[in-house]
C-alpha cells in the first residue's frame, strides 16, 4: 500500500483506489488534483481533505447536511458532466454523491462554504467544487449560532 | 455605475479591444459573450469569492485546541439553518 507523508498527520498509508480525482483542481488550487478524504474517528463530524500533491495542503470539511439538513444541490450542467453524472437532474446526497462544505476558521468564528460544496461522485470518485450559480447560499455560512457562542 | 440597455445580439465595447455580446436573454438569466485579449482575466464574481475563500481556508493551520473546541461545539446538533 503506498504511503504519503503529510505535514499535519505524518505518513498516511492509502489505497490508490480511494483517491479522489479533481479533474480541474479547486479554485485557487487548479493544479492540486488528487486528494484523500480522511475520516478520523475522534474528529467527527469533520473530514479532512488532504492533497496528495502538496503535503501541506489540507482542507477541513464537513458534510453539508450537517451544516444544513435541508441543503439543496444546485450543480451546473457543466459540473454534472465533469462528474460523469446525468444532466437534467440533481444527484442524491449520500446515495450518488458525497457533498462536503469547506470550513474556514475565521476570527469571527468558523464558517462553511455552502455556495461551493465539494461534490464527489461515489461511483467513480471524480470530484469538483461545484459553484451554485443560482443560489442564495453563502460562501461564509457561520457554523455556530450566537447562542452557542455565549454558552 | 454606467447602466446600458441592450437587446439580444447587441454588443458593448470597453476600450479598444474588449467586446461584450448579449448572446441570449432568458427568463431569469442572460448569456454574455466576452471577447478580450488573452492577458485580461475574465471570471464570474462567485468564482473569485470561492477562490479567495479556499486560499483563506487553506492558509490557516488550526491548533489542536481550536479543532477540538469546534468539534465539541458541533456535537450537540447541527449548525443554524440558513436564513
Amino acid at each position: 500500500m503506498p504511503s504519503f507523508e503529510t505535514k499535519n498527520f505524518g505518513p498516511i498509508p492509502y489505497q490508490p483506489e480511494a483517491v479522489l480525482k479533481f479533474p480541474c483542481g479547486l479554485p485557487g488550487f487548479e493544479d492540486r488534483r488528487r486528494f484523500l478524504a480522511l475520516n478520523l474517528e475522534d474528529k467527527k463530524p469533520l473530514l479532512f481533505l488532504q492533497s496528495l500533491d502538496d503535503p501541506g495542503l489540507c482542507f477541513i470539511t464537513m458534510p453539508v447536511l450537517n451544516v444544513d439538513p435541508a441543503y439543496r444541490l444546485e450543480i451546473s450542467e457543466n459540473d454534472l458532466d465533469l462528474l460523469g453524472l446525468p444532466t437534467g437532474r440533481q444527484p442524491q446526497i449520500g446515495q450518488e454523491v458525497l457533498c462536503l462544505a469547506i470550513v474556514s476558521l475565521e476570527e469571527g468564528g468558523p464558517t462553511a462554504n455552502l455556495l461551493a460544496p465539494i461534490v464527489v461522485n461515489l461511483s467513480n470518485l471524480v470530484a469538483v467544487q461545484a459553484i451554485a450559480e443560482e443560489s442564495d447560499y453563502s460562501h461564509r455560512q457561520p457554523l455556530l449560532c450566537e447562542e452557542y457562542a455565549v454558552c | 455605475m454606467l447602466i446600458m440597455s441592450r437587446r439580444e445580439g447587441e454588443t458593448i465595447l470597453i476600450g479598444d479591444d474588449i467586446e461584450i455580446v448579449i448572446a441570449h436573454i432568458g427568463r431569469s438569466r442572460v448569456k454574455v459573450g466576452i471577447r478580450a485579449p488573452r492577458e485580461v482575466t475574465v471570471i464570474a464574481r462567485e468564482l473569485q469569492l470561492v477562490r479567495d475563500q479556499n486560499l483563506a481556508a487553506a492558509g490557516v493551520e488550526p491548533s489542536p485546541g481550536v479543532l477540538s473546541g469546534l468539534i465539541a461545539r458541533l456535537q450537540p446538533g447541527v449548525g443554524p439553518p440558513r436564513s
